[in-house]
């Protein structure tokens, strides 16, 4: 892969940085370029598509958009703290998306754009130092202005607030300095790919320095940025208003008064406010809800394949909670490595897909995407559904069969399908599967404890493959709840991370996959697609891979 | 009198001091961590140990309860965990919805419950009464919920005579509020009217059967003005009583309601905090209702002297 996927052509030849945009590519090849699934793939600019196939929607056109209004989305559930530096949940960054501007952003391709900042970051020959040009004339909501003092501020607080949620992302992340008002230097310990990663999503999001210094740790409750809207309101557990802000230096391309977020926590209430037009946007829709809501001519159905998967994790070593050193579990499926992978030679993936979300989502076998620039033959390898073969590593392994395994898996109608329809699925192949139902706090806690067998989770996804990987199987790394260890593959993902060239990167994730598939203690099983459905009165809402739904320059229809 | 209330105000004292107790250990009994469901998915133990240390939740738990009691009874039951605002204003934002719902739910199923208990008492035997019986047979079976999510599909959705979410304030536009609230009232009112019309029906025919309602009509007086001054009023005990025991079932289907129409009210806030082991907001919600239930049960109990002063309250309850 050669061409990177950017578009500034002329960059000056600053390698990790390159490593890092070409991170941030991987997205674009998720969705742009995806052919997940057979015949499908392609993408579509707007209008409704068969299961399959992406659609992100369009721009407005500022002929047929008239100025005014106020859009009311439906949102499966409660964004957190409105505050970039600690903000956890994903359901922040839809509200964010339209208040708070990033330094960079990323496009209906996933390609890294500049947003705050004017051109993609240069990087110095050691990889230790970036340089990022800002914006000129850029008032926050507040109105005061926007310059390198508030980038560095910002950054500093990322990293020095004892509860930021940013302090990982911006991982080596040493120091800010700010050589004039338009220019940011961010200095690094080492190389780090997967910075500009971060840079398009909440780290990249600066806040007014003003409002920082009045509110400190109350910033949330009337957080100030640069962006198309401001905050106006919260109901906590219900809505969150914001309203045009007239600051905002591409004011003329904004069309709505305002957005209201309105929680609806239940797919077929969400469904029925866009029916009954209280709502003219609703995210997560059901995969069950996708075909009527498709034949509905009054409505349009946006997806795109996520950037993160669904799996299983064994425990394997989780004894004293997530991140301590791994111990010996005696149970010969914690042990014995032959029994997991027969546990994934029972499994067909596709059947599974088709079965519990009518073939919405796509069969997954490794955490990177196969169109990603990163995916090779080895990191797209998949074990084959084959039952004979789960028995014949039973026998090897020499336990008696039906094997039986209980799965925690959370209790929502959608993973009790999943599980069920696995428990089906394996019995052929030689296993006892139990299912144990939890609430969905009880199972993290439950997971990070260690008091499971098996269990179902996924992970939402990042731009940056490092970030879909090596927290979840890097020795002790903070949510490696298998409580798996393997040098080796810590080795690999190490220089991945640290690695300028893409080739190389892409051989290391392919080796990296290879490995995991030896050992198994963690089967991914698909790939979920980001379903949201809009009223057709509405233009240009659009969502790209990273799943977040853009409403900011949307309006409605004159 | 004074006595009596004396003694009740040192039980009522007593029980919401239990009940302190009760939550404050129940909820941390529960499975589940506060600091993990707030980490979600980006969570590393650094972050997890600087969540428990903000809310105190490192602390030895009677430290904890000590702290918490104090800090309640200055009226600050802290900050929730989920979103960082206080408990105080998301319970002065969420109370009088609910308030407002569950009053605009009372007032529906009294007229309608008092109203057909009375109508069938009164026409035993005709085809009223079946349809009474027969509508009270359905007000008590169908859960609140399926018949919410049909009022939705068929009074939003259809026919767009009632928005399906949302709420506005009273007095923002008290026209609109009314719009958003009365398809919520009608579906939570449902269950008491039911309930409200079988008790008025039963005490109504005891009222019309009895000897001063024979004396009434002996009188001379109309029919309107015996079953109105005399038999309804005291069937009316029973049915105070009725909607004072109901109350608590009211909150619980506000719970439902709420959370199907998307009213920012108590119900969702409790529901919601329950799934998210948001500590202080639970705890703020299950105290208030423990006051609310106590303060109620207090309120029927006198009720009951001023609707029949036959009734002497006093000081020795049995």
């Amino acid at each position: 892969m050669t061409n990177l996927p950017f578009r500034e052509p002329s960059l000056p030849r600053l390698r990790p940085l390159r490593a890092a945009l070409a991170a941030v590519a991987v997205a674009c090849t998720v969705a742009a370029c995806s052919p997940v699934s057979e015949g499908g793939g392609g993408t579509g600019s707007g209008g409704n598509q068969s299961a399959g196939q992406d659609s992100f929607g369009t721009p407005a056109d500022p002929a047929t958009v008239r100025d005014g209004g106020n859009l009311v989305i439906a949102l499966s559930a409660e964004p957190d703290a409105l505050d970039p530096t600690l903000s956890r949940s994903l359901y922040s960054r839809y509200v964010f998306q339209a208040m708070c501007q990033k330094l960079y952003d990323v496009d209906e391709k996933a390609q890294v754009v500049p947003q705050l900042a004017t051109a993609l970051p240069t990087t110095s020959s050691d990889g230790k130092s970036v340089t990022i040009p800002l914006r000129e004339n850029v008032r926050f909501a507040d109105g005061t202005q926007f310059d390198s003092a508030a980038v560095k501020a910002t950054i500093e607080r990322h990293l020095s607030n004892a509860r930021s949620a940013r302090k990982s992302e911006l991982g080596p992340v040493a120091g800010v300095d700010t050589p004039d008002a338009r220019t940011v230097v961010i200095r690094l310990q080492q190389p780090f790919a997967p910075l500009v990663g971060a840079l398009a999503d909440r780290a990249g999001m600066i806040m007014s320095p003003k409002a920082l210094k009045t509110l400190g740790d109350d910033f949330a409750s009337a957080p100030v940025c640069v962006g198309p809207f401001k905050f106006a309101k919260r109901v906590p557990q219900n809505s969150i208003e914001v309203v045009r802000d007239p600051n905002f230096y591409d004011a003329s391309k904004v069309h709505l008064d305002g957005i209201t977020w309105r929680i609806l926590s239940d797919a077929s209430i969400r469904a029925a406010n866009l029916r009954s037009g209280d709502a003219q946007v609703a995210d997560s829709v059901s995969t069950q809800d996708v075909g009527a809501l498709q034949q509905d001519s009054a409505l349009t159905v946006l997806q795109s394949q996520s950037l993160g998967y669904q799996g299983l994790t064994f425990n394997i070593g989780n004894v004293d909670g997530v991140g301590a050193a791994p111990k010996t579990i005696d149970r010969p499926i914690a042990q014995n490595a032959k029994i997991r992978q027969a546990f994934e030679h029972a499994i067909d993936r596709k059947a599974l897909v088709q079965a519990v979300f009518n073939g919405i989502h796509a069969e997954a076998c490794s955490p990177i995407s196969p169109a990603s620039p990163f995916s090779s033959p080895e990191a797209q390898n998949c074990p084959t559904h084959d039952p004979a073969k789960a028995k014949q590593l039973l026998t090897e392994a020499g336990v008696k069969t039906p094997y039986p395994v209980t799965i925690l898996a959370s209790n929502t109608p959608d993973t009790l399908r999943l599980v069920q329809a696995l428990q089906a699925m394996v019995k052929e192949g030689g296993f006892d599967l139990k299912i144990n139902p939890v609430e969905y706090s009880s199972l993290l806690d439950e997971q990070d404890r260690g008091n499971f067998e098996l269990l179902q989770l996924g992970w939402s996804g990042r731009i940056d493959p490092d970030a879909n990987i090596t927290n979840f199987v890097g020795t002790r790394a903070s949510q490696n709840v298998a409580g798996y260890s393997n040098p080796q593959l810590d080795d690999l993902l190490t220089q991945a991370r640290q690695t300028s060239d893409i080739e190389e990167r892409k051989k290391l994730y392919g080796q990296a996959v290879t490995l995991l598939q030896q050992d198994d203690a963690l089967i991914y099983l698909y790939r979920q697609r980001n379903l949201t459905a809009f009223s057709n009165k509405i233009q240009g809402l659009q969502v790209f891979p990273d799943g977040v739904i853009r409403a900011a320059f949307a309006g409605f229809t004159k | 009198m004074a006595r009596y209330l004396i003694t009740r105000a040192w039980q009522s004292a007593l029980t919401l001091l239990l009940s302190t107790i009760v939550v404050f250990l129940g909820v941390r009994a529960l499975p589940g961590d506060p600091a993990l469901a707030l980490a979600g998915e980006d969570r590393s133990p650094e972050a997890l140990e600087a969540i428990r240390h903000h809310y105190g939740l490192d602390q030895p738990l009677p430290l904890q309860f000590v702290r918490y009691v104090g800090r309640a009874a200055q009226g600050d039951f802290g900050e929730s965990i989920r979103t960082g605002i206080p408990v105080s204003s998301m319970l002065t934002t969420a109370l009088p919805v609910t308030v407002e719902l569950a009053i605009l739910a009372i007032l529906l199923a009294a007229a309608l419950g008092v109203g057909a208990g009375v109508l069938a008492a009164v026409r035993r035997g005709h085809p009223a009464e079946w349809l009474a019986n027969g509508l009270a047979l359905v007000g008590l079976s169908v859960p609140h919920f399926w018949l919410a999510l049909l009022a939705i599909l068929y009074l939003s959705v259809a026919t767009g005579l009632f928005p399906a979410s949302g709420f506005v304030p009273l007095l923002d536009n008290p026209v609109d509020n009314l719009h958003h609230l009365i398809l919520p009232a009608v579906i939570l009112g449902t269950g008491l009217a039911a309930i409200i019309m079988r008790q008025t029906r039963s005490a109504m025919l005891d009222s019309l059967s009895s000897d001063y309602v024979r004396t009434a009509k002996a009188k001379g007086l109309r029919p309107r003005a015996v079953i109105t001054h005399h038999a309804l009023r005291n069937s009316l005990i029973v049915v105070v009583t009725i909607v004072g025991l109901q109350l608590g079932g009211l909150i619980s289907g506000a719970v439902v309601t709420e959370q199907i129409f998307g009213l920012p009210g108590f119900g969702k806030m409790t529901i919601d905090a329950v799934f998210q082991r948001d500590y202080p907001v639970i705890q703020a919600v299950v105290l208030l209702t423990a006051t609310a239930y106590i303060v109620i049960n207090f309120l029927v109990d006198l009720l009951y002297s001023v609707i029949d002063p036959r009734i002497r309250v006093t000081g020795d309850p049995a």
